[in-house]
């Protein structure tokens, strides 16, 4: 049976066990020093929670405002006002600060006073005793630290050696400061190691309207949910070292995407090659040349034929249209020059004109590939400028602009910046191909092209081939194994979401992250890095040009010599040419690592072993 | 099933059925509350070990296996203690909080990382254990000091707050017990700050730099030390001994809130970037 008294904490019983009899044993010691209000101060228990209160606070303020930095730091974080309170209540050095020393002192007057005024030789009082003590020896030798021990860094390059090393510090006007301190030997760096781990991969999920990111398993065949969403992820394919091929092919005879693979030669020799597409990139451009080569679809026959025919009077212009007065009006492209819109009031002027718009180059550089022009327009309210763009003939009505009733157009930019050598391939669907050379704005030749024949181009010692056509081109993306070992892994995943399943090859290497058709899930398979396995430094010491002392050091192994401790500390990030040491030297560590033997052997003994001991001789008596 | 989904569900089944035990009060759910509890500690304890082996290092190198581990702990500690002193209502409770510490878990990244250089360390390794036992008890003794705030108004006419132990009366009081948790974790929370410190000078050559992970598990050190000390006073200053024990139990749930903040808390302090063993969000 377990009794009430037993379940009392030991402690609280204790205490007051003791202090009856201390009222009884030592009467004679308490008239000594009864009437003495400052020793008994320096015993009660209740300094003892006050300082352990404050320090609870003091160590809060320690950590909630940072600590150690440059005056300026503070200032820039604080403002002035509060960064000065910082300095002189020294808010800005809690734990190096003359009162938290003082606190500290007053911490370590109470525990010798209170264990002197209970010391009794028994077994019992033991853990009570050690604690105590311990404590006391951890300030001690944290003082000795404080006064006699330093540490610093230096960073030694392979094969050199260093015979000082820096401390720093604040100093009194708040600036960082460094220390240079002369070691009695020098530290020889023979060689330095850097191990890394093997690359591991992972796949990254993120789910945007959550904002939240997880770790998916990599795992062949295993179907998983998106932790957090609805969606399911398999992995349907692994290869661990993978080349990405992407071929052009052609998927149907319908002409929905026509391209043509077009080569240039010159003298017999390939110079250029490559696929234009109609619907995407359908031009080649070779600025040294001055020649331009195009692709152009046209849905029918007779578009072919009128298009080809009005090339040459295709200047640049712009149309201006006023739907509700039924008013259009071209005006050429003049910079600068004011044009009245007749029967209105309005006047418009073109400023400039772009080839590529949003292109910072010089115009002579710029592919012509979003022509546009500056309009400025003057009208009853006022003036407007728009930007006019010739292959988005509508994006004015789309966008705001003062005088939405004033719709204007342009064309020609482009053509009237030509290169100096222009060939247009044109084709239509019933198959009618037509190649016109232009040269400076004017029409040379408009010939019928054919697959695999060479033309030549006027003046420019060069040929021409069209070598293939494909009406409905696209790309097979193909992914092949280069190696069994891991290099650049790939992974085949299929997602199953609100719209269905979708599948895609995802690379290790990949920039950008594979999204979902909703564009809400997002897959990554990345590296993890990799990360550093270990660093070690081959250190040898030198004490008057003789090797004295010898090791390879690594983290959590350090190099011990006269007193000073030289740890592994970090690295040359960038060349790996470098070796980042500590160097430590404290003599209080023997007096605080002795603290720390009988602080853990004392809360041992008074929590287990004493409430053991307590409960044996317990049963003794009861027996 | 994950283990650790199979290790959440026996941690709430295990709560379940300890509350029916205090409504039934029946042996038969005695054993069988206290059986799916340890059925629950051993499958957290084999995630533990399984995700060493994969790993290849000790199963705490980052928040997310650090919070299982910690749930473990807590388990433990309430598993001694119930083999010990044979109490009931706590059981529920206590699955409870481990099972929100593994909820907590799984919305960590998951993923094993190789650990630093630093790491590798057998203090380290005595370091969170010790630690952890003294946080699963402290976790406990959170979830007493709860009880007995709870049960105090009610308990005001009868000499002390007793509870009914199986068929028998018990005589521990909640805030004894309180005490006694405190009395188990201190001891442990003592060596891993010791061992903290001696890896530390190992590891980074200074067994304390006052870095805020430091500071704050020496504040929680002395805020539980201030618990075991305040009971000295209290007669000195006249405070009765209920109001004494309210003053108490509050003030452990104050320091349990230290402890937690300790652990994954600091990342809010504006002096966490320059901590070098702050969990980084990686
Ligand atoms: C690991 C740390 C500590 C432990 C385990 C510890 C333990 C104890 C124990 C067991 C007692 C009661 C003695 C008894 O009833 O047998 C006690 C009393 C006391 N402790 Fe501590 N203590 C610790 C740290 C401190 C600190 C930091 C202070 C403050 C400066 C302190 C000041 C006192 C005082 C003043 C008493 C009262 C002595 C008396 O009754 O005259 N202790 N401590």
């Amino acid at each position: 049976m377990k009794n009430g008294k037993q379940n009392q904490p030991h402690m609280t019983t204790e205490a007051k066990d003791d202090r009856k009899k201390t009222n009884q044993i030592s009467i004679n010691q308490s008239e000594r020093r009864g009437s003495n209000k400052v020793w008994d101060f320096f015993c009660s228990v209740k300094l003892a929670v006050v300082i352990i209160l404050v320090l609870v606070v003091a160590c809060i303020l320690g950590t909630v405002i940072l600590q150690g930095r440059t005056l300026d730091e503070y200032t820039a974080k604080y403002g002035y006002t509060l960064a000065t309170f910082f300095r002189i209540t020294e808010l800005n050095n809690v734990f190096y600060s003359y009162w938290f020393a003082f606190l500290l002192v007053l911490l370590c007057a109470n525990l010798i006073c209170c264990t002197i005024k209970r010391w009794r030789n028994t077994f019992m009082q033991t853990g009570f005793i050690l604690t105590h003590l311990s404590l006391v020896l951890i300030l001690v030798g944290g003082v000795v630290k404080f006064q006699l021990g330093v540490k610093g860094g230096v960073n030694v390059y392979e094969g050199k050696s260093v015979n000082y090393f820096l401390t720093q510090l604040i100093n009194r006007q708040g600036k960082l400061d460094y220390v240079k301190k002369d070691l009695p030997f020098s530290i020889a760096l023979d060689d330095f190691i850097l191990e890394k781990n093997e690359p591991k991969f992972q796949l990254v999920s993120y789910i945007k309207n959550k904002d939240r990111q997880k770790i998916l398993e990599v795992k062949v065949g295993q179907r998983q949910r998106v932790p957090g969403s609805g969606y399911k992820v398999t992995i349907k394919d692994y290869i661990p070292d993978a080349e990405l091929k992407q071929e052009p092919v052609n998927t149907s005879d319908t002409p929905d995407n026509p391209a043509i693979f077009v080569k240039l030669l010159g003298s017999d020799k390939v110079t250029a090659e490559g696929w234009l597409l109609a619907h995407d990139r359908n031009y080649y451009e070779d600025k040294k040349q001055n020649l331009r080569v195009e692709y152009i679809w046209l849905s029918s026959q007779e578009e072919l034929e009128k298009t080809v025919s009005s090339i040459e009077t295709a200047h640049p212009k712009i149309s201006v249209m006023i739907s509700e007065q039924g008013l259009s009006q071209d005006y050429p492209m003049e910079l600068n020059k004011t044009f009245k819109l007749e029967g209105t009031n309005y006047s418009i002027r073109m400023l400039q004109y772009v080839l590529n718009y949003g292109d910072r180059r010089p115009l002579a550089e710029q592919p012509t590939d979003n022509p546009s022009v500056q309009v400025e327009i003057n009208g009853p309210d006022g003036s407007e400028t728009r930007w006019v763009f010739e292959k988005f003939p509508d994006w004015d009505k789309m966008h705001p602009a003062k005088y939405k009733n004033l719709k204007i157009t342009c064309s020609g930019i482009a053509s009237g910046h030509m290169a100096r050598n222009t060939i247009r391939l044109f084709q239509s669907p019933e198959g009618k191909q037509v190649m016109v050379s232009i040269k400076d704005n004017h029409i040379t030749s408009a010939i019928p092209w054919e697959l695999e024949k060479k033309y030549t181009i006027a003046d420019l010692n060069h040929q021409i081939m069209v070598s293939n056509y494909f009406p409905s081109f696209d790309f097979k993306k193909e992914v092949i194994k280069k190696s069994d070992e891991v290099g650049m892994p790939a992974i085949f995943v299929e997602v199953e979401g609100p719209s269905g399943k979708v599948d895609d090859w995802l690379f290790s290497n990949q920039q950008y992250a594979t999204w979902y058709t909703d564009n809400n899930l997002a897959l990554v398979y990345e590296s993890t890095g990799d990360s550093i396995k270990h660093f070690t430094s081959k250190l040898r010491i030198e004490e008057n040009g003789q090797t004295v002392a010898e090791k390879t050091i690594r983290v959590n192994d350090p190099l011990t010599y006269k007193g000073y401790v030289i740890y592994q500390s970090s690295y040359d990030p960038e060349a790996g040419s470098f070796s980042g040491l500590q160097v430590v030297k404290d003599p209080g560590i023997p007096i605080v690592y002795a603290g720390f033997g009988a602080l853990c052997f004392g809360v041992v003994f008074i929590f287990y072993i004493k409430p053991f001991l307590r409960k044996k001789s317990n049963k003794e008596v009861e027996e | 099933m994950s283990l650790i989904n199979l290790t959440l569900i026996a941690y709430i089944v295990a709560s379940v059925a300890y509350i029916a035990r205090e409504v039934w009060m029946s042996v038969a759910i005695k054993w069988i509350s206290l059986g799916v509890f340890i059925l629950a500690f051993c499958f957290n304890l084999t995630w533990l070990i399984a995700r060493s082996i994969k790993a290849g290092h000790p199963p705490f190198s980052n928040l997310y296996e650090s919070l299982v581990f910690y749930a473990c702990c807590t388990a433990l500690v309430y598993i001694i203690f119930e083999f010990i002193y044979n109490f009931r209502v706590i059981g529920a409770l206590a699955s409870v909080l481990a099972m929100l510490i593994l909820l907590y878990a799984t919305l960590q990244d998951s993923s094993i990382r190789p650990i630093m250089p630093a790491l590798k360390s057998n203090w380290m390794l005595a370091h969170v254990i010790t630690y952890m036992l003294g946080y699963g008890a402290f976790g406990i003794s959170f979830i007493t000091s709860c009880i007995f705030l709870a049960v105090k108004p009610f308990a005001k006419n009868k000499k002390s707050n007793e509870v009914k132990k199986g068929n028998e009366i018990s005589l521990i009081n909640f805030d004894k017990l309180s005490y006694k948790l405190v009395a188990f974790g201190f001891p442990f929370l003592t060596l891993g700050i010791v061992t903290g410190a001696v890896w530390a000078k190992k590891a980074w050559g200074d067994y304390w730099s006052w870095d805020p992970k430091e500071t704050w598990s020496l504040i929680t050190w002395l805020a539980y030390l201030a618990y075991l000390h305040t009971p000295l006073i209290f007669p000195k200053m006249n405070i009765s001994k209920s109001k004494s024990s309210v003053i108490l139990a509050f003030w452990l749930l104050i320091s349990f809130g230290i402890v937690n903040f300790t652990f994954i808390g600091l990342n809010y302090l504006p002096s966490a970037a320059d901590s070098e063993h702050i969990y980084g969000s990686q």
